[in-house]
C-alpha cells in the first residue's frame, strides 16, 4: 500500500514540473486523435519503447552508476521468449512475456554475480563481451532461427497474442508500460535500494559501512533494469512481428538505451524520457531523410557520436542535469 | 569477555609487515585512542578490524563473536560504525539523504527512515543543514554529517578514523565536545584513531600507541605522554622529518 | 599436424593482437582510460594503406610509415580535441566520450567508403607464402609478426631506458608526484595517445595486407585487444605482448579443435565468443591479468 502511494507521490517536483507532466500525460492519451500520420505514429511508439528502456537502464546506470552497456542482451531475451513460444508452440503473448522477463532476470543474476565483482572499464567491457557473447550464440542457434531470424505467425486483431492491424492498439499497449514504468521509477527512486544505489555510486567504501552489501545492491538493480529492457523487448517481438540477432542484440542497441539516458540526465526521472524525446525523432527523421541521400549515410551516427563526445566533455549529467543545477535540487 | 578483543593480528603486504602481532581489548562503554606517528599501521590495523582487509593472522573477536575476515558492511551490521577521513562529497544527496541511508539498514520505509534521520541530525543539532548537499557544505559540517551518518545505523561501538584532521582548533574542539555527548548519551563505545596527540590525549580514558606495525605502548593518556618508547617513536619522526 | 600447423598460424596472429593491444595498453598505464576508440583508429590505418596503396599505385608496406602518422594525428586530436575535457568529469564520462569517438570514426569511414568489404589484392608480399618444412606461411603475417617485434622492442626502450620515458613511467605511477617534479603531465597524456596511434596505425597497415577492410572492422580487434590487455595485466606492456600471442593460438586452435571432435558446437563461428569469455573470465577471476607482475 505505501509502494502505491509512493509511486504515485510527485509531490517533491516543483509544481511547474508537475503540471508540466500531466499535460504531457494528456497530450501522449490524445495523441492518436491528434491525426499524425503513419510515420508519426511508428516515432511515438518508438519514443515510448526507448523511454522504458532508458528509465530501466537508469536504475543500474543513472542511480547506480555503474557504466552498463550490455543492456541490447536482454531485449534479445524478451523478444525471443515470445517470437519463439508462438512461433514453436502458439503461446499467447500474455504467457510468453512474463517468462521472458523470469529468464531475463534469472540470466541477469547469473551473470550479474560475477559480473559485480568488477568495477569501472573491467565492468563496461564485461557488459558489452557478455551480450556479444549471447549475439553469437543467437546467430548460430538454428532453434531460434540463427542469423535469417524469426518471423510471427499472423494472428489478426487479438489481445491474447497482442497483435494488431491498427498501430493505435500499439500505442496504446506501449503506452500502458511507459505509465507503469513511470509510475515504478517514481517509486524506486525514493526506495530503499534507490537511496542504497546513490550512495554506493557516490562512495562505495561509505555505503559498505552503512551495512549496504553494494555488490547485492547492484545485481538487484541490475536484475530490475533487465526486467524493464526484457519487457520492452515482448513488445518489439508482436509489434514487428520480426526479429532477427543483429535488430533486437545489437551492440548499438545497448548503446543508444545508455545514450538516451545520459543524454536526458541520468539518475532522473525525466532524463530518460527527455532523452528519448529528443534522439527518437532525430533518429527516426535524420534516417527517413538520409535514405533519400545515399551518398550521405552514416552522417546520422556521426551526429550522434557527436552528441556522445559533446554531452561527455561538457555536461556528463546530460540535459536534465542543467535543469538541476538551476533549480538546485535532484529529483 | 572484552567487548572488542583484537588478537595477534598480522597483516603484510607482499613482505611489508603493516600490523604485526597485535593485541588489545575494549571494554564495554570506554573510549580509547589509537596514536602512532605516520606509518605506523593505524589505518591497516583500523581496516583489518571493520573488514576491508583480511587479517594475515590472528583474530578479532566483537561481543563473542569471532568476525575475523569479515566483509565491512557485515561488521556494520554488527553494530560497528565508522567515519572516515573525508567524505567523498557528491551532489548527489543531501545531508539528510546521507543520514537515511544510515538508517534504512534497519528500516524499511522510507517516512520512518527520514523521521529517524531527522532525529540523528537534530541531536547533532545539524537540522539546519539537512537539505543541502554534501557539496555546499564546510569539511567540518561535512565530517559532522558522516558521523551523523554512522549513528544513524545505531552502532555500539563507532571507530572515527582521523576525526579532527582538516579542522581548525575551534571546529576540533566542538567535535570533542561532540564525542563526548555521544558517548555520554547514546552509551556508545568510542575507538579514535589520530596522529595528533593533542586530540586523543583528552578524551581518552586509555590510550595504544602503534610504531612499526606493533603495540609499544599502552595505558591512561598521563602516562602514556610521559612514556620514554613513545616519545621516541614520535620525536624520532620529528628527527627525521628535519625538526 | 593441423593442430600444430594452427598453432603456428596462432602464434603469428598473436604477435599482431600484441601489437594492436600496445596503444591501447600504454594510454590506460599512462591515463587510466581506455580507448574505445582504439579499434577505429586501427581500421583507419587499414584504409590508410588501402588507399594509399591503390591512389599511388604504391605497395602497401611502403605506406606503413604514413599510417602510423595517422594514427599519431589521430591520437593527438583526439587527446587535444576531446580527452582532455573528459578528464575533468567523472569516470562515466571517460567511458562514454570514447565510446562516442568510436562510433563517431567508425561511421566517419560509412561516410567516406560506404560498408563494402575491400582488399588489397597488390603487393609485394600478398597472397605469398613462406614454407619451412611442412608449414606454409604467409608471408605478410611473418613480417608482421617480425614488425611487431620491432616495434615492442623500439616502445620497450623509450619507456625504460629515455629520459622522456622516464617522465611518462612517472606520470602513470604518480601523476600529482610527477607533476611536482616538472614533468608536464599534460604533454605526457598527448605523448602517450600519441605513441598509441603510432602504434596502432602501424598494425593497421599490416592487417590490411591480408585481411578485409570494413568499418566495423574496429569492433572485432578492439574486443580482441580488450580480451589481451586484460589477460596481459591492464597498463603492462610485457602482459600485452605474451597475452597477444596467447589470444592468437586460442583464437586459431580453438575452432580446430572442434574439427578434430567432429562436433559443431565448438567452430569456428564461435572464435570470437571464445575472446570475449576469455576477457570475462579472466577479469572476473584474475583482474590482475594472467602476468599481473605490474600493478
Amino acid at each position: 500500500m505505501g509502494a502505491i502511494r509512493e509511486a504515485f507521490d510527485f509531490s517533491d517536483f516543483p509544481l511547474v514540473e508537475r503540471i508540466g507532466f500531466g499535460i504531457f500525460c494528456l497530450f501522449l492519451l490524445a495523441f492518436p486523435w491528434l491525426g499524425m500520420d503513419s510515420f508519426g505514429m511508428a516515432v511515438m511508439i518508438q519514443f515510448l519503447l526507448f523511454s522504458l528502456f532508458g528509465m530501466g537502464w537508469n536504475t543500474i546506470g543513472g542511480y547506480g552508476g555503474q557504466v552498463e552497456l550490455g543492456k541490447a542482451q536482454y531485449v534479445g531475451i524478451g523478444a525471443y521468449t515470445v517470437a519463439v513460444l508462438m512461433v514453436r508452440w502458439d503461446i499467447p503473448y500474455w504467457f510468453s512475456m512474463p517468462l521472458g522477463v523470469l529468464i531475463a532476470l534469472g540470466y541477469s543474476f547469473l551473470i550479474g554475480y560475477p559480473l559485480f565483482r568488477l568495477k569501472g572499464h573491467y565492468f563496461a567491457i564485461a557488459t558489452i563481451a557478455t551480450s556479444l557473447v549471447l549475439q553469437d550464440i543467437f546467430i548460430n542457434w538454428n532453434f531460434v532461427g540463427a542469423a535469417k531470424g524469426i518471423e510471427l505467425p499472423i494472428k489478426g486483431n487479438t489481445f491474447l497474442y497482442m497483435q494488431f492491424t491498427n498501430d493505435t492498439y500499439y500505442y496504446y499497449f506501449i503506452l500502458a508500460y511507459f505509465l507503469a514504468g513511470v509510475l515504478y521509477m517514481n517509486w524506486f527512486r525514493k526506495s530503499k535500494l534507490g537511496y542504497q544505489l546513490r550512495m554506493i555510486k557516490i562512495d562505495e567504501e561509505a555505503a559498505e559501512s552503512l551495512g549496504i552489501d553494494a555488490r547485492w545492491c547492484k545485481i538487484k538493480a541490475y536484475a530490475i533494469a533487465s526486467a524493464f529492457v526484457a519487457v520492452g523487448g515482448s513488445f518489439i517481438a508482436v509489434y514487428n512481428l520480426y526479429i532477427d540477432p543483429e535488430s533486437v542484440m545489437h551492440l548499438e542497441l545497448s548503446i543508444m538505451i545508455a545514450l538516451m539516458a545520459m543524454l536526458g540526465g541520468a539518475a532522473s526521472l525525466w532524463g530518460p524520457i527527455i532523452g528519448a524525446a529528443i534522439l527518437v525523432p532525430l533518429d527516426r527523421y535524420l534516417g527517413s531523410w538520409l535514405g533519400g541521400h545515399k551518398e550521405l549515410m552514416g552522417v546520422d551516427f556521426m551526429i550522434y557520436a557527436a552528441i556522445i563526445m559533446f554531452i561527455a566533455a561538457f555536461e556528463p549529467r546530460g540535459i536534465w542535469g542543467i535543469v538541476e543545477r538551476y533549480r538546485g535540487r535532484r529529483t | 569477555m572484552a567487548f572488542l578483543e583484537v588478537r595477534n593480528l598480522t597483516k603484510d603486504f607482499g613482505g611489508i609487515v603493516a600490523n604485526n602481532d597485535v593485541s588489545f581489548s575494549i571494554e564495554e562503554g570506554e573510549i580509547v585512542g589509537l596514536i602512532g606517528p605516520n606509518g605506523a599501521g593505524k589505518t591497516t590495523l583500523f581496516n583489518c578490524i571493520v573488514g576491508y582487509y583480511r587479517p594475515d593472522g590472528g583474530r578479532v573477536i566483537f561481543r563473542g563473536r569471532d568476525i575475523t575476515g569479515w566483509k565491512p558492511f557485515q561488521t556494520a551490521r554488527e553494530g560497528i560504525g565508522r567515519t572516515f577521513q573525508l567524505m567523498r562529497a557528491a551532489g548527489e544527496l543531501t545531508a539528510l539523504e546521507h543520514v537515511m541511508v544510515g538508517a534504512f539498514l534497519h528500516q524499511e520505509d522510507r517516512v520512518e527512515a527520514e523521521k529517524e534521520a531527522r532525529e540523528v541530525l537534530a541531536f547533532m543539532g545539524l537540522e539546519g543543514v539537512a537539505d543541502l548537499y554534501l557539496t555546499e557544505l564546510p569539511l567540518a559540517i561535512q565530517k559532522q554529517v558522516g558521523l551523523a551518518r554512522a549513528l544513524a545505523i545505531k552502532p555500539v561501538l563507532l571507530m572515527l578514523d582521523e576525526v579532527a584532521s582538516g579542522l581548525n582548533p575551534t571546529e576540533t574542539e566542538e567535535m570533542v565536545k561532540l564525542l563526548k555527548r555521544i558517548h555520554r548519551e547514546k552509551g556508545i563505545t568510542l575507538f579514535l584513531i589520530e596522529h595528533v596527540m593533542e586530540v586523543v590525549m583528552p578524551i581518552s580514558e586509555r590510550v595504544i600507541v602503534l610504531d612499526g606495525g606493533m603495540k609499544i605502548a599502552e595505558g591512561p593518556p598521563e602516562e602514556i605522554a610521559h612514556d620514554e618508547k613513545v616519545i621516541k617513536a614520535y620525536l624520532g619522526e620529528k628527527y627525521a622529518r628535519g625538526l | 599436424m593441423v593442430l600444430a600447423d594452427a598453432f603456428i598460424q596462432g602464434i603469428l596472429m598473436g604477435f599482431l593482437f600484441a601489437l594492436i593491444s600496445l596503444g591501447l595498453t600504454i594510454i590506460f598505464g599512462v591515463m587510466d582510460i581506455v580507448n574505445f576508440a582504439h579499434g577505429e583508429f586501427l581500421m583507419l590505418g587499414m584504409y590508410t594503406a588501402y588507399c594509399l596503396s591503390i591512389s599511388l599505385g604504391v605497395d602497401p608496406l611502403v605506406t606503413l610509415p604514413l599510417c602510423g602518422a595517422v594514427g599519431a594525428l589521430l591520437g593527438l586530436v583526439s587527446y587535444y580535441g576531446l580527452v582532455r575535457y573528459l578528464l575533468r568529469g567523472p569516470m562515466v564520462a571517460q567511458l562514454l566520450g570514447t565510446f562516442g569517438l568510436m562510433l563517431f570514426l567508425r561511421y566517419l569511414a560509412v561516410f567516406l567508403w560506404g560498408i563494402d568489404y575491400r582488399m588489397i589484392k597488390k603487393g609485394l608480399l600478398v597472397g605469398k607464402s613462406l614454407t619451412i618444412g611442412p608449414f606454409h606461411l604467409d608471408m605478410t603475417k611473418v613480417v608482421c609478426a617480425l614488425l611487431s617485434l620491432v616495434a615492442f622492442t623500439v616502445v620497450s626502450w623509450i619507456i625504460f631506458k629515455t629520459r622522456v620515458g622516464k617522465a611518462l613511467r612517472a606520470t602513470s605511477i604518480n601523476r600529482e608526484a610527477a607533476s611536482y617534479m616538472g614533468i608536464k603531465t599534460e604533454r605526457m597524456n598527448a605523448l602517450a595517445w600519441a605513441m598509441g596511434g603510432i602504434t596502432v596505425g602501424i598494425a593497421g597497415g599490416l592487417l590490411a595486407n591480408f585481411y578485409y577492410i570494413y568499418p566495423m572492422v574496429g569492433l572485432l580487434f578492439v574486443m580482441i585487444a580488450f580480451a589481451t590487455v586484460a589477460l596481459g595485466g591492464f597498463g603492462s606492456i610485457k602482459g600485452a605482448f605474451f597475452a597477444g600471442i596467447l589470444i592468437g593460438i586460442l583464437e586459431t586452435v580453438f575452432p580446430i579443435i572442434g574439427h578434430l571432435l567432429k562436433t559443431s558446437i565448438i567452430g569456428p563461428h564461435y572464435k570470437m565468443t571464445i575472446v570475449y569469455l576469455a576477457y570475462f573470465l579472466v577479469v572476473v577471476f584474475r583482474p590482475r591479468g594472467l602476468f599481473g607482475w605490474e600493478q
